[in-house]
């Protein structure tokens, strides 16, 4: 088990080098760098420029630069931003917690809620509860996240019930420590719901149809021959295989945090990476791009991975192979 | 004699969404198996004698249904069970087996967890169970240690084992085999075949042999019932079958096995193939295939006459039922 | 063709209605010129954020023609309106104009409805005081058209490399598939922005709209190719790719004319339902201001001027019917895709 999870580790090496690498290419193909834009400020004499270029290493080769960030990387050393002069893991710090803090609450109420109704619907598969589950599913996967997100604005800035905009209150200050949490829930709970709403419909789909895949298998079967109560026969025969691909999609999920919720964090004024990100992007601030892409490979590994184990943990095809 | 199982004119049929329709699949199926009795139902696939197995069993698959007809399982009609009383009955009084137990086992429990939760007697303990669950494996040519394993590190043939185990933890009256052993090889296929044969006289069952083999079981069970386009066609006496089959079908099964064969001669096959439930032929759903074929054939359907103490359903040997 | 419609009617009347919705919704794109009452870049300066005015059939309780009111301004810094009704307004159809042309190429100086001197908004105004119906109408040839030509070169793409990759095996489709890998380890927005950023923000809007179908085309294939490579990999086995092996035949052949076809019921019920994802690829980029540019609409766009401005979003909530169509497309699409899914299974007929 150990030595898979070293073999899984090691097969996703190659893939983050050749991903940063790829990375680094395109913002360096884009026209110009970070400077350029300075370069119109009068203020700014051609001879700073100059020399801040060269304190960046951005006038060497593109390959010899990639090699620079990746030898800093292994000392972790994430490099400055260009644009706040300040180490890029400091200012990734605060809006990386933010953004995982509403990814983290997303997942959970989005599984929390699309499993129970996957399976509810799988085993009422053709009835009437099944087809407005499944209808409702539809208009969720068919409404985008940024779409829910402004229709959640709209109402709570006219219904005032939830706080737009932000993670905390005015009164924030002075509050006591459950309060501020309270508080920080409850500015999380719009971009939150938001993401959460836009997620059920397909994870409920997969629920289901994995469900009923299941359900037709044949060991299915005996487990009726045995004459086993349905509630038996669903939620441990069935359930248990169901699950498996289930877990692979968790994985994925984890993976996916970063770019998932950047749209929404923009509408909703989430102060998470979408942001940060996209200002990085657009002013071409090298390192704060590498640094967040970073993260994203390495959430993907790092959801594989708990994938990996809990599939070897739940299936012992798997386990004792 | 007591009768085990009883199925009377048992007619099941097939609901069609697309066309709102529905279409008979079984058309009459009437055996019945006495106490300590066996008795084989051979056909070619399609001719309805896994559904035959799966309604006693009452697990009929959704889009199907019972249009007439009783199933008498230890005296009591299954079709007029609630499902809490089926559920009752299940493993209780029969107990059924599979064709492929790789995936008729499921793969995330253990072999022991798969026996142990079937039984169905409340009054034991966890550890009476238990035992329970390895005498049984004992029973079926198993150390206790097959209690740990998973299915997916037992050989085919251990597999089956298992599934028997399973089937027959609560000491039913009846077990049923569907077609047991076409996945395995035919060392594995005859060490299950001994091994009913042993299980049936220590547990005293009845049994159900569904097979498309009749040489499998020609010398093994009591009665034959050769059944065919939904309907049996043949009820006999095993050792008599292979000598004297009366029914053209029947024959032609025979005739068919490669045993029967000198070397260098010509594989024979029954021209023609299985009709398709949708689109019977008219009369007799074997004329086309028929080499015996008369006018009649065409036109009614058989009904079923006793010829030589054998029920058969064929004009050739004549219209009504002799005394 | 007919056959195939009628048995969409048969197996998914949810599909069969979306088939129609989309014709529809195609038709209002295709014939903008023609419908819309007013050009998508003419500013009603002094009815700015109006609300929808929509016409009237019933006049001091008696029925009429088809008539709008009067509108009036009454609170100019609140944009509050309000509609006069002792002004009226006939609505007329095929109303005399200045000259359009259709799709650039047929010339018509009379529209589909107007009203003289009074204002039709049937969706209200932006913040521009532009007439959001008209402007829907023309945004809709940017979603309609960019989901499919940004498919269809996906497609190719993903069935060519997809193809090749399956076929030969070995050190290409290893190489291959590594691509593929890396291009979904991305984080599928932040590797769309950073694609957008190669290239300057001020284009014209058809180098723009370019732009985007190639960024979208360029991250879209990858999933497609590793779909169509593994279909391939167990085509490559059956009898009949053997057998024209066999016969001598080159490996460019085989794959197009004996592998590739038998992929396309797949891949046609993949590609309907992939659609939606460049719809919303677009929206997107032009939410943030990064796709198509105005004064050009595109339903992204015009939703991003209610985007971090709550008065426009509370006072205007007319400003998200661009969303609605979004949605509209978006859900007919995947409605769509489910049943062709159902109706090219041969399981199912």
């Amino acid at each position: 088990m150990r030595r898979y999870i070293l073999f899984r580790l090691l097969q996703f090496i190659p893939l983050l080098l050749g991903m940063t690498f790829v990375s680094f290419i395109i913002i360096q193909m884009a026209p110009g760098d970070y400077f350029t834009q300075m370069q119109m400020n009068p203020d700014v004499s051609p001879q700073t420029i100059e020399n801040m270029r060269r304190t960046f290493g951005l006038d060497r080769p593109v390959v010899i630069q990639y090699f620079f960030w990746l030898k800093n990387i292994f000392r972790f050393d994430l490099g400055v931003s260009f644009s706040y002069h300040i180490p890029v893991s400091f200012l990734i710090k605060q809006k990386l917690k933010n953004t995982l803090a509403l990814s983290l609450f997303s997942i959970f109420l989005t599984w929390l809620i699309a499993i129970p109704l996957g399976i509810f619907a799988a085993i009422k598969q053709g009835r009437w509860h099944e087809k407005i589950l499944s209808f409702l599913a539809y208009i969720g996967i068919s409404l985008p996240a940024f779409l829910i997100a402004m229709l959640m604005v709209f109402f709570a800035a006219r219904t005032a019930i939830l706080p737009v905009g932000g993670t905390t209150s005015v009164f924030y200050i002075g509050a006591t420590g459950w309060e501020k949490f309270l508080d920080y829930l409850g500015h999380l709970l719009l971009p939150g719901l938001a993401l959460t709403f836009a997620g059920i419909g397909g994870l409920y789909r997969l629920m289901k149809n994995n469900f009923l895949e299941v359900l037709g298998a044949p060991y299915i079967i005996t487990a009726r021959a045995k004459g086993l109560s349905p509630v038996k026969v669903y939620f441990k025969h069935t359930l248990r295989n169901a699950i498996n691909p289930m877990i692979t999609i968790f994985g994925y999920t984890l993976s996916s945090v970063l770019s998932g919720a950047a749209l929404v964090e923009i509408i909703t004024n989430w102060p998470g990476m979408g942001r940060l990100m996209l200002d990085a992007v657009l002013s071409q601030d090298l390192y704060l791009v590498m640094a967040s892409l970073l993260i994203g490979g390495v959430l993907l590994i790092v959801g594989n991975l708990i994938a990996d184990v809990l599939i070897a943990f739940v299936d012992p095809r798997v386990r004792l192979r | 004699m007591e009768k085990v199982l009883d199925v009377r004119e048992l007619k099941v049929a097939l609901r069609r969404d697309v066309h709102r329709s529905e279409t008979e699949i079984l058309k009459g199926v009437e055996f019945s198996i006495g106490k300590k009795e066996s008795l084989a139902l051979v056909g070619e696939s399609g001719s309805g004698k896994t559904l035959t197995a799966m309604t006693v069993m009452g697990l009929l698959p959704e889009n199907m249904s019972v249009k007439k007809g009783e199933v008498l399982l230890c005296g009591r009609d299954i079709l007029k069970m609630s499902q809490q009383e089926l559920r009752d009955v299940r493993g209780v009084k029969a107990g059924m087996i599979f064709q492929e137990p790789s995936s008729y086992l499921n793969p995330v429990f253990t072999a022991g967890n798969q026996i142990f939760e079937a039984i169905k007697d409340t009054s034991l303990s966890v550890k009476e169970k238990k035992k329970r669950c390895i005498d049984v494996l004992k029973d079926v040519g198993f150390t206790e240690d097959i209690y740990y394993r998973y299915p997916h590190q037992l050989s085919g043939g251990q597999q089956q084992r298992v599934m028997i185990a399973i089937a027959l933890v609560n000491n039913p009256s009846l077990l049923i085999a569907d077609e047991p052993t076409t996945a395995l090889d035919v060392t594995t296929a005859a060490g299950i075949i001994e091994l009913l044969k042993i299980l049936m006289e220590r547990y005293g069952l009845s049994l159900l042999f569904i097979t498309h083999d009749i040489s499998l079981v020609s010398n093994f069970v009591d009665k034959i019932a050769v059944m065919y386009a939904g309907r049996i066609v043949e009820i006999t006496d095993a050792k008599m079958t292979m000598d004297m089959p009366l029914h053209p079908y029947t024959e032609k099964l025979i005739a068919c096995l490669p045993e029967r064969y000198n070397s260098g001669e010509k594989i024979k096959t029954i021209e023609g193939s299985v009709p398709d439930f949708h689109n019977l032929p008219s009369g007799c759903p074997f004329h086309p295939r028929c080499p015996y074929v008369m006018e009649i054939c065409r036109k009614s359907e058989p009904p079923v006459v006793k010829k030589y103490g054998i029920l058969v359903r064929c004009f050739k040997y004549g219209m009504s039922m002799e005394t | 063709m007919r056959v195939f419609i009628r048995r969409l009617k048969d197996k998914n009347r949810l599909s069969f209605v979306s088939l129609w919705i989309l014709v529809f919704l195609y038709c209002l794109a295709l014939l903008a010129d023609f419908i819309v009452p007013y050009p998508y870049d003419l500013q009603h300066r002094e009815y700015a954020l109006c609300p929808p005015v929509l016409p009237h059939i019933f006049h001091n309780g008696r029925i009429s023609r088809p008539f709008v009111y009067g509108i009036e301004i009454v609170n100019p810094a609140f944009k509050e309106y309000r509609q006069d009704t002792g002004k009226i307004y006939p609505l007329k159809f095929f109303v005399k104009g200045s000259e359009r042309k259709i799709l650039g190429i047929i010339k018509t100086d009379r529209y589909l409805f107007g009203t003289g001197n009074g204002k039709v908004f049937l969706f209200g105004t932006d913040n521009h005081g532009r007439d959001v119906f008209s402007r829907v109408l023309y945004g809709a040839r940017i979603s309609l058209s960019i989901g499919v030509i940004g498919v269809a070169i996906s497609f190719i793409l993903g069935l060519f490399i997809g193809g090749i990759s399956g076929y030969f095996g070995g050190k290409v489709d290893a190489f291959l598939m590594r691509l593929v890998e890396i291009i979904m380890m991305f984080p599928f927005f932040y590797l769309m922005l950073a694609l957008r950023a190669i290239f300057p923000a001020n284009l014209s809007s058809v180098q723009v709209y370019l732009l985007i179908v190639v960024i979208l085309s360029l991250i879209g294939w990858a999933s497609l190719a590793r779909i169509i490579r593994g279909m391939v990999l167990s085509i490559k086995e059956e009898e009949y790719v053997m057998a024209a092996r066999a016969l001598g035949l080159s490996s460019f052949r085989i794959i197009t004319r004996h592998i590739l076809p038998n992929t396309f019921s797949y891949t046609i019920t993949a590609l309907t339902l992939s659609i939606p994802d460049y719809i919303l690829g677009e929206s997107a980029l032009s939410l943030l201001g990064l796709g198509i540019q105005e004064p050009y609409p595109s339903w992204g766009n015009m939703l991003s001027v209610a985007v971090g401005n709550l008065r426009v979003l509370t006072g205007a909530p007319w400003m998200l019917i661009p969303g609605f169509f979004i949605f509209l497309t978006v859900i007919t699409f995947n409605f769509l895709g489910d049943g062709l899914r159902d109706v090219m299974d041969p399981k199912n007929w």
